[in-house]
């Protein structure tokens, strides 16, 4: 009996929807176990590593952004947008920040090693280019612009100097 | 006045009652047939002839109208857990759920949505089980009392276990929340992560360390979003995003 039911898992043939369904075209993916099971039906699921810098580390840092957000918002909403370049370059700085740790979310959940591998990988290098470039982008607000808040700013004042 | 008894009899005969033709709309595939498509296919059943809840309609459809049809059931109660399947685009138990009276409007029933389905109604539940062995769900200490009865806890100690302790392990809340969809071969999954809350606040376990180390990895707990859809599809009404939430808080300063 015990060994019948091995069997039966190991040749599994079980309706689930088409992998090309689930997955992203165009980026190579590894072979899955049948069924998602991996060795005996009665081996218990082995977790993997422990390893606090991505697990309760990366989520106090996660609500760290978040909460500091709120009052970073709050100030130049209150001001009316007139505030200092420290203040201005936390808040860009922050949300930065934030929507990085956003994105690595996305990057795990949607492109996880365990089905892309090394495309995982890429994505996060992506991601952290992107993030990089965002810093030089940063710097350049503001030193020349007026910071994030003069950049907002802008967009809603006149374009008189533009027509000409 | 006699005419009248002997037309009433001793029993009296129950009017012929219109029968109430109820549609359902049942997924089938069969692991004989692997190349054919899933489908869904329609079942009628008349209403007054019918328990009311789903199960008893499905209980009536196999045993009058289509023997192959399979699903999962036992206790009929929402004891077990057995019945658990995607009816009207909700997880719940088949034997908790009523019956639509309304027989103009279709009842469609789906296996638990984003498993490997066995056939028909009866999805492959090995890697939840597989998951819920490896939080190791019992009692773990290093002394035993000293009398060598039971293990003894306070009644607020107690009181911490109610709402954790009546899971069913159905998996509908597992198999509503798209985390677990997506990446259900490493995220543990609601029902799963509940009962290693349940085990975590039980005082008189003394394996926290390693019930918290385990899950200190990107993929087996944090994968939670908060997206909430367990504890509203939870047909014993309980609250595993809360459970959940109170493991990262206590992860969170661990």
């Amino acid at each position: 009996m015990f060994s019948r039911t091995v069997k039966l898992t190991q040749a599994r043939a079980f309706q689930t929807t088409a992998r090309k369904n689930l997955t992203i075209p165009f980026l190579s993916t590894l072979p899955q176990a049948p069924g998602g099971v991996k060795g005996n039906v009665n081996d218990a699921y082995v977790p993997p590593a422990p390893e606090k810098l991505h697990g309760s580390l990366h989520w106090d840092f996660e609500r760290v952004l978040a909460i500091s957000l709120i009052p970073l918002v709050t100030v130049p909403l209150a001001a009316t947008g007139s505030i200092s370049t420290v203040l201005d370059t936390a808040l860009a700085s922050v949300l930065l920040g934030h929507c990085y740790v956003g994105f690595q979310s996305c990057i795990i959940d949607y492109i996880p090693s365990r089905v892309y591998g090394k495309n995982h990988t890429y994505a996060m290098y992506l991601l952290g280019l992107g993030s990089l470039f965002s810093v030089v982008g940063i710097y350049h607000m503001e030193t020349k612009e007026g910071g994030l808040i003069g950049v907002l700013k802008n967009i809603w004042s006149k374009p008189s100097t533009e027509k000409k | 006045m006699f005419n009248a008894i002997i037309k009433r009899g001793l029993a009296t005969e129950a009017k012929a009652v219109a029968p109430r033709l109820k549609t359902f709309k049942i997924y089938r595939w069969s692991p004989d047939r692997p190349a054919e498509k899933p489908r869904l296919q329609e079942y009628q059943v008349d209403l007054n002839q019918c328990g009311p809840m789903v199960l008893d309609a499905l209980i009536k459809i196999k045993n009058e109208q289509d023997a192959t049809l399979t699903f999962r059931r036992s206790c009929r109660e929402g004891i077990c857990g057995s019945c658990a399947m995607n009816i009207g685009g909700r997880n719940t138990l088949a034997c908790l759920c009523r019956i639509d009276q309304n027989e103009n409007k279709q009842t469609k029933i789906y296996p638990l949505p984003h498993m490997y389905i066995v056939r028909d109604l009866v999805p492959d539940l090995t890697h939840f089980y597989k998951q819920y062995k490896s939080i190791q769900p019992y009692l773990q200490r290093s002394e035993v009392p000293a009398d060598g009865k039971e293990n003894l806890q306070s009644i607020a100690d107690r009181k911490k276990l109610d709402g954790l302790y009546e899971c069913i392990l159905c998996a509908c809340c597992s198999t509503s929340c798209p985390s677990y969809w997506w990446n259900q071969e490493q995220y543990l999954g609601p029902a799963v992560l509940m009962q290693a809350y349940r085990w975590l606040v039980d005082s008189r376990d003394e394996a926290a360390g390693i019930r918290k180390q385990m899950l200190q990895n990107s993929m087996s707990l944090y994968r939670c979003h908060t997206i909430m859809n367990c504890t509203r599809t939870c047909p014993k009404g309980l609250n595993p995003g809360r459970a959940i939430a109170e493991i990262k808080k206590a992860l969170a300063v661990d």
